[in-house]
């Protein structure tokens, strides 16, 4: 078995502002050797330990989805020495990738089911992932009706847009987007995620529900899913700690006797409710 | 026969057998504190002493230690891995509860996830282990109620018993056997050499007088994670973090780049760090799972004593009383421990973390 601690080297191929304030950016990498690239095997919902070589490392989920061959791309708020370092990142960079690390979401077991996609803000990049490839046409097949509702603070906010504007293109997925109060040339829904899920009310029915976002978002968007009959087993959740190792050995991201890093980082709210309320 | 005689005069001679084929390994006293360390000159060697203020899971597992290194060009970076794994590590003088702490370490970094700690994992596979047994053990010893023994010899592959005069040297694994070969000075115990060892055994395991019901603690730890006695337990603590530094079963770590500018190379390093630090989970959002120190008291009893039986069906705790000795508040882990044993179940009681 090689060193755990070693990343694949990648290369920047794209990086790209993806709002109006600049500090949220994509980061597409193409990696320099394609046998790593194979071993790099994911799902929607994963991520990776992403480093700046002398700089240090972070982990990420991982935006892209494993349909869209040939690279890996992660969004990538800038807050503090790494981040900012990627967002200095010229095209030929040298990235460092490890992973793909955790379980992500469960593509297999959502199968033949319908799929509703709740997101709020910055934190929309693994459903990014995962809404890529359930649109897939390998995979569209499988799964029932697609929901995506996703909410922002204002539209300068708006993850993705060329993408969302291609969804909204679709016959086969439903795309609701929000902002929190109301601006000049928006066009569409208004108010905070809770209020429209139930605007939109999202039947429970041989559904998954995949919720993403800061911590006060999911609190009231679980509040209106459980008004909305909808059991702890088919919500499931990606939740975020500070980790270091992202394979289950610094220590520090585990809730109870579960690490976030190798257990999740997707629980589903059942699971989530067994476990102490430390996260 | 198996049980040999070492006598104290010939653990220079010993010393000089191993030291090309291994790096050697033993307790020296370094500033006044007892530690593990690599032995250049065998006179420093002490073996009369209680514990080690440092365990020697350092040996494994050192404060800082290189995970890879790297240069840095214009555009390109080259990585270097460890070349130092495949080296024989001796470890002489260790005693029978940090020899199982290697045990809990090895379990620890093959458990999680599909990647194992493979650093770690190759230095044990590479170590050999001459213990000691403890015939004075000391007052803050509690191996006997987590499962150990001042004289358990389960782990290791050599075991020496302090007869006075001379050591009993008796090979326990495979290993440790063909080692003893390697040695055929050594002169042959006697019958009263051995029930000399015997009596020790046994007088050492009668002095250890801590009794811990670690199982009702198992329990209770269950069903009181929100109960007030952790806001007892914690008020003490001042959150230095020594007794997980110092805990030879504590293996988190934190990971930095540490970089020469001037000549373009640097390495990965990770360093020992404690679930005790407020800024251990403090995210860069500013959120922290662990913001109050009762969380964090309680992250680490909770770990030793209900995680670690949850997930792997053995104790995170080892009974060497390091963490009792350490702490400049007077936390001591047996009364913590005591404490959750009598805790009263109240209806509707819960702690505001």
């Amino acid at each position: 078995m090689p060193n755990p601690y070693i990343p694949y080297l990648t290369t920047v191929k794209s990086i790209v502002s993806e709002n109006k304030v600049n500090d949220i950016k994509t980061i597409e990498l193409e990696f320099k050797k394609e046998e790593d690239y194979k071993k790099f095997d994911y799902i929607p919902g994963q991520f990776a330990e992403i480093s700046l070589i002398g700089k240090g490392e972070c982990p990420i989920g991982i935006a892209s989805s494993p349909t869209e061959e040939g690279t890996i791309m992660f969004t990538i708020k800038k807050m503090g020495t790494v981040t900012s370092g990627f967002h200095n990142c010229e095209e030929g960079d040298i990235v460092g990738v490890r992973g793909p690390c955790g379980n992500g979401w469960p593509v297999e077991e959502m199968k033949g089911k319908n799929i509703v996609v709740i997101g709020g803000g910055f934190a929309f990049s693994t459903l990014r992932s995962l809404v890529i490839y359930l649109l897939d046409e390998k995979h569209r097949k499988d799964y029932g009706d697609i929901t995506v509702i996703y909410g922002n603070r204002d539209p300068g906010e708006v993850l993705y847009t060329d993408i969302l504007d291609e969804w909204k293109k679709r016959d086969d997925i439903k795309v609701v987007l929000t902002i929190d109060r109301e601006a000049e040339g928006w066009t569409e829904e208004v108010g905070f995620v809770a209020p429209i899920v139930k605007k939109v009310g999202p039947s429970s029915d041989n559904a998954v529900a995949v919720i993403c976002g800061p911590p006060i978002m999911i609190k009231t968007t679980i509040a209106v899913m459980e008004e909305l009959n909808w059991g702890p087993e088919a919500i499931l959740n990606s939740l975020e700690a500070r980790m270091k190792c992202g394979i289950g050995k610094c220590g520090r991201c585990n809730i109870g006797n579960k690490f976030i890093c190798t257990d999740g980082p997707v629980f589903s709210l059942a699971e989530l409710k067994e476990l102490p309320d430390e996260y | 026969m198996e049980q040999k005689i070492l006598k104290k005069d010939q653990i220079g001679k010993l010393y000089n057998e191993f030291v090309g084929e291994y790096n050697f390994f033993a307790p020296i006293n370094k500033k006044g504190n007892v530690a593990f360390e690599k032995i250049e000159n065998p006179k420093d060697i002490v073996l009369d002493y209680l514990n080690s203020k440092i365990p020697p899971k350092s040996v494994l597992f050192p404060q800082n230690e290189v995970l890879f290194e790297y240069t840095l060009d214009e555009k390109d970076v080259e990585i270097t891995d460890r070349q130092d794994l495949d080296q024989k590590i001796l470890i002489f003088g260790i005693r029978p509860c940090d020899a199982y702490s290697f045990e809990l370490f090895a379990n620890f970094f093959s458990f999680h996830g599909n990647s194992k700690d493979e650093i770690y994992l190759k230095k044990k596979e590479n170590t050999t282990l001459i213990g000691i047994g403890c015939n004075n053990p000391r007052s803050t010893c509690f191996c006997t109620s987590v499962g150990g023994n001042p004289f358990n010899k389960e782990n290791m592959d050599v075991f020496l018993t302090d007869l006075g005069e001379t050591y009993l040297v008796e090979g326990i694994s495979d290993k440790g056997k063909k080692l003893i070969q390697k040695l055929p000075w050594l002169s042959d115990a006697s019958k009263n050499d051995l029930k000399k060892a015997e009596e020790l055994a046994k007088t050492a395991e009668e002095s250890i007088t801590t009794k811990i019901d670690v199982d009702a603690i198992v329990k209770n730890l269950e069903t009181s994670f929100e109960h007030s006695v952790w806001d007892e337990i914690s008020e003490s603590c001042i959150g230095c973090g020594s007794c997980a530094y110092l805990c030879p079963t504590c293996t988190c770590f934190d990971v930095i780049d540490e970089t020469d500018h001037y000549n373009n190379r640097g390495r990965r390093i990770r360093i020992w760090d404690t679930c005790q630090s407020c800024l251990y989970t403090m995210e860069t959002s500013g959120h922290n799972p662990r913001d109050t120190k009762i969380q964090r008291c309680r992250n680490r009893i909770m770990h030793k004593f209900s995680y670690y039986p949850t997930n792997y069906d053995l104790l995170g705790c080892v009974g060497c009383g390091r963490c009792v000795i350490v702490c400049p508040a007077n936390n001591d882990l047996r009364v913590i421990l005591d404490k959750i044993k009598n805790i009263e179940k109240k209806e509707g009681e819960k702690v505001v973390a």
